[in-house]
C-alpha cells in the first residue's frame, strides 16, 4: 500500500540531508583518529586463576574501610567491564571510593575445551573456589556477594547452597521469575529445542547471543543508534564513550554449551528457580534457605530483565531482611549513567555498612 | 538547481556507498593498513545503519512504504545459508524424489543426503513464514504512521524517521510477544539446527573417510575429561574432609593419652594428687565432649549470628 508522499520542502530537506552528510564526512575523520579502546580502567591484581577464569582484586586510592570484602559475580554472557568502563563511569571505582574492598570474578572467554562445563562446575566449582580464596585471604567465614544479571542468578544459587559462606547478598538486574509476560528473550526461547540447539552449536557463539539481544529492538539498535552517532561525531570524547560501549557489546564470550543448555532449559524454559526446583550438581536450590540480608537492585526501564522478573525475589527468599531498590534507568544505564554513579554504589555501600 | 527534488538523497546514498567501499578496503588484507583502527568493526555497522536511513528517506519521499526494516537478519545467527528464490520451486519438485527408498552399498549415505535436502526444504519453509511475519509487523507500523497526523513541511526528515522508528518498534514488540511469533521463531531456529546437525554429519563422514579427527571425537574426549576433572575435584574435597577428620581423631586420641597418663596404675588406689589430675583429665575428657558441644554450640551460635544479622 502506498503512502502519501512526505510533503517536504525540497530545499529544506536538501539542506537537512546535506548538513547531515557534511557532519558525517567530518566525523569520519574523528573516527580515524580514535586511539585504542580500553575497558577496565581501575588498577587490579589477579589473585587467582583457573582455566579461563581470573579473580581480580581492585586497588583503590585509599585503603578499604569495609571489614568484609565484596565479591562481584558477573554474568557469563558479556565481559564484566561494563562495571569498570571508564574513569567517570565505573561502579567498581565508586565502590572503592566508598570504602569497599572489591573482588571480581571474570569468567574469561570459553573455547572448545570448556564445552562441557556445567552450572555445577561454574557455581559449585569456580565460584566456590573464588569465595574460598577471598575467605582465606581475609581470614573470614563469609563474604559479601554481589551478583549481576545471570551472575545474580548464580549468586542466588550459591547463597542457597552455601549459606554459611555468604554474609550479605546483593543482586543487581537479576531475573528470578523468567516467565513474566514482558520477558521477550524468555518468550522466544520457550519453544526452541535447546538440546538440539546445543548439540548443533556446541559452545553457543557470542554472535548468536548478540544477534538475539539486537533483535529485541532491531531498528533502534541496528539503525537509529548509528544515525544518532553522527550527531556526536564532532565530539571526540563522546565518540570514545560510544566506542567503548560498542566494544563491550560486541566483544563477548561464547557460552559453554552444557551450562547454556542447563540455564536455557531450567531457568528460561521451565522457570525452575522461582519454583524452588532447580538442581545444581544434584542439589536442590531452595531460595527459602537464603536467610542472609538481601539487597535487590533492579532497573525500571530494563528491557532485558524487566522489573517484574526481578521484583519477586523478596517473596522467594527466606530472608527477613530484604531490601529492594528500583533504579530509574535501563539494564546498562544502571552501571554507566551519570545518575547511577551518584546513586547506586553509595546505596550498596550504605546498605552493607548497616549490616 | 537539482534535476529532481530528491536527488540529494541519491547523493547521500552515493556518499554512504563510498564510505562502505572505503571501509571494505580497510578489511581487505591486500590494502589494509598494518595496524587496523579500533573503529574498523564499528564502520560496517555504522554504514549499514546510515544506508538504511537513506533507503527510508528515498521511500518516504517517493510516497512508498519504507523498505522492510526487520529483514536484515535471521535468527539465530543473524545470517543463514541463504535460500535462493528458485529454491522453492526446485524443492517442491524434488520432494517426491527425496522420499524414495535408497538401496545398495551407499544406501546410508543416500538416506543422509535425502534427509539433508528435506531439512533444507523444511528450513526454507520456516524462513518464509518468519519473513511473512516480519512483513506483517512492517505493514502495521506503516499503517500506524499513516493513521497519525501527516508530517508537515515543518517536520524534518529526521523527526519523521524517529517517529516511524517508535511506531515500528511498538509494532514489533507487540508481535514479538505473541504466541505466533514464539512458535514461528522457534520453528525457524529448530529447522536451522536440524539442518546444521545433518550438515555436520556429512562433514564427519568425509573426515572419517579421510582419516581426520572429527568434532564428535573431540567432544567425546572433552566430555570425558570434564567428567574426570569433576570427579577429581570431588575426591580432593573428600580427601580434605578425611584429612580434617584424621586431625580431629588425632587430637581426640591425644586427649585420651593424657587421661591414661594421668592414671598410670589402674589397680592401685589413686593418690589424691593423681586423682586431681584424673579429675582434670576427666574434665578435659569432659572438655572433649564439650568440643562436640562447643562445636554444636558454635554452629548454633553461628546460626544465631546469622539470624541476628538477618534481624538487623
Amino acid at each position: 500500500m502506498s503512502m502519501p508522499p512526505f510533503p517536504f520542502d525540497p530545499e529544506r530537506a536538501r539542506a537537512e540531508v546535506e548538513a547531515f552528510r557534511r557532519k558525517l564526512e567530518a566525523g569520519l575523520e574523528t573516527l580515524k583518529r580514535v586511539g585504542p579502546i580500553e575497558l577496565g580502567i581501575t588498577p587490579r591484581e589477579a589473585v587467582y586463576t583457573e582455566d579461563k577464569l581470573t579473580l581480580w582484586h581492585f586497588k583503590g586510592e585509599k585503603a578499604p574501610t569495609a571489614k568484609v570484602p565484596l565479591l562481584i559475580c558477573y554474568a557469563l554472557v558479556n565481559t564484566p567491564w561494563m562495571i569498570d568502563l571508564q574513569e567517570d563511569r565505573s561502579m567498581v571505582r565508586n565502590l572503592l571510593e566508598q570504602g569497599e574492598d572489591v573482588y571480581l570474578v571474570d569468567w574469561g572467554y570459553p573455547d572448545g575445551a570448556d564445552r562441557w562445563l556445567t552450572l555445577e562446575d561454574y557455581i559449585d566449582g569456580y565460584l566456590d573456589r573464588c569465595v574460598g580464596v577471598v575467605r582465606e585471604r581475609h581470614g573470614i567465614e563469609a563474604v559479601n556477594l554481589l551478583g549481576i544479571c545471570q551472575g545474580g542468578v548464580f549468586s542466588l544459587c550459591y547463597a542457597a547452597l552455601h549459606p554459611e559462606k555468604v554474609r550479605n547478598l546483593v543482586t543487581m538486574v537479576t531475573p528470578v521469575d523468567f516467565h513474566t509476560p514482558d520477558n521477550m528473550l524468555s518468550h522466544w526461547a520457550r519453544n526452541v529445542d535447546i538440546d538440539l540447539f546445543v548439540d548443533a552449536t556446541g559452545n553457543v557463539p557470542a554472535d548468536v547471543m548478540n544477534f538475539a539481544y539486537l533483535t529485541l529492538k532491531p531498528l533502534r539498535l541496528n539503525q537509529q543508534k548509528y544515525i544518532g552517532l553522527v550527531d556526536i561525531l564532532d565530539n571526540p570524547k563522546e565518540v570514545e564513550n560510544f566506542l567503548r560501549m560498542e566494544k563491550w557489546i560486541f566483544d563477548s564470550p561464547d557460552q559453554a554449551g552444557e551450562a547454556f543448555r542447563e540455564f536455557a532449559r531450567d531457568f528460561f524454559q521451565k522457570n525452575l528457580l522461582i519454583k524452588g526446583e532447580v538442581r545444581i550438581g544434584g542439589r536442590r536450590v531452595d531460595l527459602k534457605t537464603i536467610t542472609q540480608p538481601v539487597l535487590n537492585v533492579y532497573a525500571e526501564q530494563d528491557h532485558l530483565v524487566p522489573p517484574a522478573a526481578s521484583a519477586p525475589l523478596g517473596k522467594a527468599v527466606g530472608s527477613e531482611d530484604y531490601t529492594a531498590l528500583a533504579f530509574q534507568g535501563g539494564h546498562i544505564g544502571i552501571y554507566v549513567s551519570g545518575r547511577a554513579q551518584k546513586q547506586v554504589p553509595p546505596a550498596i555501600h550504605a546498605w552493607l555498612a548497616d549490616r | 538547481m537539482a534535476d529532481k527534488p530528491t536527488d540529494f538523497i541519491e547523493q547521500y546514498q552515493a556518499f554512504v556507498r563510498q564510505g562502505v567501499e572505503a571501509w571494505a578496503k580497510q578489511l581487505d588484507p591486500k590494502t589494509a593498513p598494518a595496524e587496523s583502527s579500533p573503529v574498523t568493526d564499528v564502520m560496517g555497522r555504522l554504514f549499514a545503519g546510515l544506508g538504511g536511513f537513506g533507503d527510508w528517506m528515498r521511500s518516504i519521499a517517493g510516497g512508498e512504504p519504507p523498505t522492510a526494516a526487520f529483514t536484515g537478519g535471521m535468527p539465530p545467527f543473524g545470517h543463514g545459508p541463504g535460500v535462493p528464490p528458485e529454491f522453492d520451486d526446485w524443492a517442491r519438485a524434488a520432494n517426491d524424489t527425496l522420499s524414495m527408498p535408497a538401496f545398495g552399498l551407499t544406501r546410508e549415505q543416500q538416506e543422509e543426503q535425502q534427509a539433508l535436502l528435506r531439512a533444507w526444504i523444511d528450513y526454507a519453509g520456516h524462513y518464509q513464514r518468519y519473513q511473512a511475519l516480519l512483513q506483517g509487523v512492517h505493514e502495521r507500523a506503516n499503517a500506524a504512521l499513516r493513521e497519525q497526523a501527516p508530517p508537515t513541511d515543518a517536520d524534518s526528515m529526521r523527526s519523521v524517521y524517529d517517529r516511524w522508528v517508535n511506531l515500528a518498534e511498538e509494532s514489533y514488540a507487540e508481535a514479538a510477544l505473541s504466541e505466533e511469533f514464539r512458535e514461528v521463531y522457534a520453528a525457524l531456529v529448530n529447522a536451522q539446527m536440524r539442518l546444521r546437525v545433518l550438515q555436520q554429519r556429512q562433514v564427519e563422514r568425509m573426515a572419517v573417510q579421510a582419516g581426520m579427527p572429527t568434532r564428535k571425537e573431540v567432544d567425546s574426549l572433552g566430555e570425558r575429561l570434564q567428567a574426570a576433572r569433576r570427579d577429581l575435584r570431588h575426591m580432593q574435597g573428600l580427601a580434605a574432609e578425611v584429612a580434617a577428620l584424621k586431625a580431629e581423631v588425632a587430637r581426640l586420641r591425644g586427649a585420651r593419652v593424657d587421661v591414661k597418663m594421668a592414671e598410670p596404675n589402674r589397680s592401685k588406689r589413686k593418690p589424691a594428687a593423681t586423682a586431681k589430675k584424673v579429675a582434670a583429665a576427666a574434665n578435659r575428657a569432659g572438655g572433649m565432649k564439650a568440643v562436640a558441644k562447643t562445636k554444636a554450640a558454635s554452629t548454633a551460635s553461628k546460626r544465631a549470628a546469622t539470624t541476628k544479622g538477618k534481624a538487623r
